[in-house]
């Protein structure tokens, strides 16, 4: 015979299904279905998807003390270790070419920010607390690796629905961009031609580029040293050409290492209870809203260049001023061609796009600043 | 820096053209100094490049071609491919950002429209595709695939329909 209490134990797994769990795992399905049928980022939505289902499964031993997602976790989410081993492989793989031959995009990098400060207020307004309404509003620089950073340090229990927000308009970047861009442009606008005009850059100024904008970020900006430290020992490993194993590696073999554990522990944080709230909606809405702000910010601003130069200026451009490298310099060349098939924008949109790389870190640290993050 | 020495109506000039970027230029006409933006730059067509007058002493480099100094690794099978076309007139068709020509869809004597595809050049990891600017045929193409362009470098030269 077999007691009650035995079955009760052996059916304890059953026993422990509760609707919210439930739910997540259908979220779970549905975030891997994105990933590998709609390969909106799937390298992330997949492991998202996985370390989401394995933590809502009954009783999950992996997100129990020493469990491995938890382990994980505490290895490189809390202490923000992974967003910044990313962030070497980001800064190993962008070409700042673009904008060093063309320094005045820096302009359009700064706009395509606008989004994340409206967002704050409006997420203050809502009830979100500050740190929170700041952690929502870098949603809009759709940088995932920044996102996780300012959430992290600011709002860790926010921290799964904002990682998910991130990448998935990241993924809708090429979806959401282009009606923005059309309806703030007129057709004239969109048809400008801009020259590719080249400078030839010395290795020296390719090598030093990533000094000076740690050393002169780093100390401006203080919260910002972290992330634009890292992009920018990646950027000097690639373009020193001196540590080639180590710049493969940093691009490679540790980034996608990096993106499995870090993809791993932010599903494992979307658990029903916490997840499933109202406030999770509307930080996913907030970040569609800060996304299509700053990107309206930054045509808004190009279109004013336009003027300032007399018509030399696309204003499509401005669209690649928020993050998303290099997604949304592509996005700005495949609209434009569709006006007019010989028009290459494509060299000024990735400079514009790099330097909203840039900004975008660099509103990560102004507004961990302004939180008093120190003081965490 | 590139040289060049020509007589215009017997009197003798040294010209000296400096590259800033790809579309502006110093120039040096003796000792006076010009500052040259290039907003345009294709061949008319039927226009005569008359090919008596050649610079240096190396028969491929005419100085028909752009005055732009060959720009190293990046452009290193350029110079070989760049010959004067085979009989004056037509038009070339250029790389408008420098990339690698991934692949070419046209040969020469093709008849192509305005908007047909030309080739795919990769830039920035975006395959870029480069259409033909108007009705014409193909004279010769200039590139073969897995080749590395600069700015300008020629794609194709085709006769206007």
């Amino acid at each position: 015979m077999i007691s009650p209490d035995t079955l009760g134990l052996l059916l304890q797994g059953l026993s422990h299904v509760t609707v919210a769990s439930a739910v997540m795992i259908g979220l779970a399905l549905v975030l891997l279905y994105l990933g590998i049928e709609k390969g909106y980022e799937p390298l992330l939505l997949l492991p998202i998807g996985a370390g989401c289902l394995l933590a809502n499964l009954p009783l999950s031993p992996l997100i129990a003390e020493d469990g491995m997602l938890r382990v994980l976790y505490d290895m490189g989410i809390q202490n923000e270790l992974f967003p910044l081993l990313i962030f070497i492989g980001i800064g190993a793989l962008t070409d700042f070419g673009p904008l060093l031959e063309n320094p005045r995009l820096v302009l359009l990098g700064a706009a395509g920010q606008f989004g994340i400060f409206l967002t704050l207020i409006a997420a203050l307004l809502l009830g979100f607390t500050r740190p929170e309404a700041a952690s929502i509003g870098i949603i809009g620089a759709i940088d995932g690796p920044t996102s996780i950073y300012v959430s992290g340090l600011l709002a860790p229990h926010l921290l799964g629905p904002i990682t998910v927000a991130a990448y998935s308009y990241m993924s809708l970047v090429p979806i959401i961009l282009p009606p923005i861009m059309r309806l703030l442009t007129t057709k004239e606008e969109r048809l400008v031609r801009m020259p590719y005009s080249q400078r030839t850059l010395s290795r020296r100024t390719r090598i030093l580029f990533p000094i000076l904008v740690t050393l002169v970020v780093g100390t401006l900006v203080p919260f910002a040293t972290p992330l634009i430290g890292m992009l920018m020992l990646g950027n000097l490993m690639k373009e020193s050409g001196a540590v080639e194993r180590l710049t493969k590696a940093s691009a490679q073999e540790i980034a996608n290492t990096v993106t499995l554990f870090l993809g791993l522990a932010i599903g494992s944080t979307m658990v029903g209870a916490e997840f499933l709230k109202p406030r999770t909606l509307a930080i996913l809405v907030l970040g569609i809203v800060a996304f299509a702000v700053d990107a309206m910010a930054g045509v808004l601003f190009a279109k004013l260049l336009n003027k300032l130069s007399g018509g030399k200026v696309n204003p499509l451009i401005g669209a690649a001023g928020i993050s998303a490298f290099p997604m949304a310099a592509r996005v700005v060349q495949r609209v434009a061609q569709e006006d007019d098939f010989e028009n290459f924008l494509l060299m000024h949109a990735m400079g514009a796009n790099a330097a909203g790389q840039i900004a975008s870190v660099v509103a990560g640290g102004v507004l961990l600043a302004l939180m008093g993050a120190g003081a965490l | 820096m590139r040289r060049y020495n020509l007589g215009l109506d017997g009197r003798e000039f040294v010209i000296d053209v400096q590259e800033l970027t790809a579309d502006s230029f110093e120039v040096f006409v003796g000792d006076e100094r010009y500052e040259v933006t290039l907003s345009g730059d294709e061949d008319l067509p039927e226009a005569t490049i008359t090919p008596g007058y050649q610079p240096g002493v190396d028969p491929t480099r005419p100085s028909t071609t752009s005055p732009r100094p060959a720009r190293g690794p990046a452009a290193p099978k350029r110079r070989a491919v760049d010959a004067p076309p085979a009989s004056a007139g037509g038009a070339t068709l250029s790389a408008p950002m420098p990339g690698v020509i991934l692949e070419i869809f046209v040969k020469a004597g093709d008849v192509v429209e305005r908007g047909q595809r030309i080739a795919v050049l990769d830039a920035m990891k975006m395959h870029n595709l480069i259409r033909a600017p108007r009705a014409a045929t193909i004279r010769e193409v200039c590139v073969e695939p897995g080749q590395a362009v600069g700015h300008g470098d020629a794609l194709v030269r085709y006769q206007e329909a």
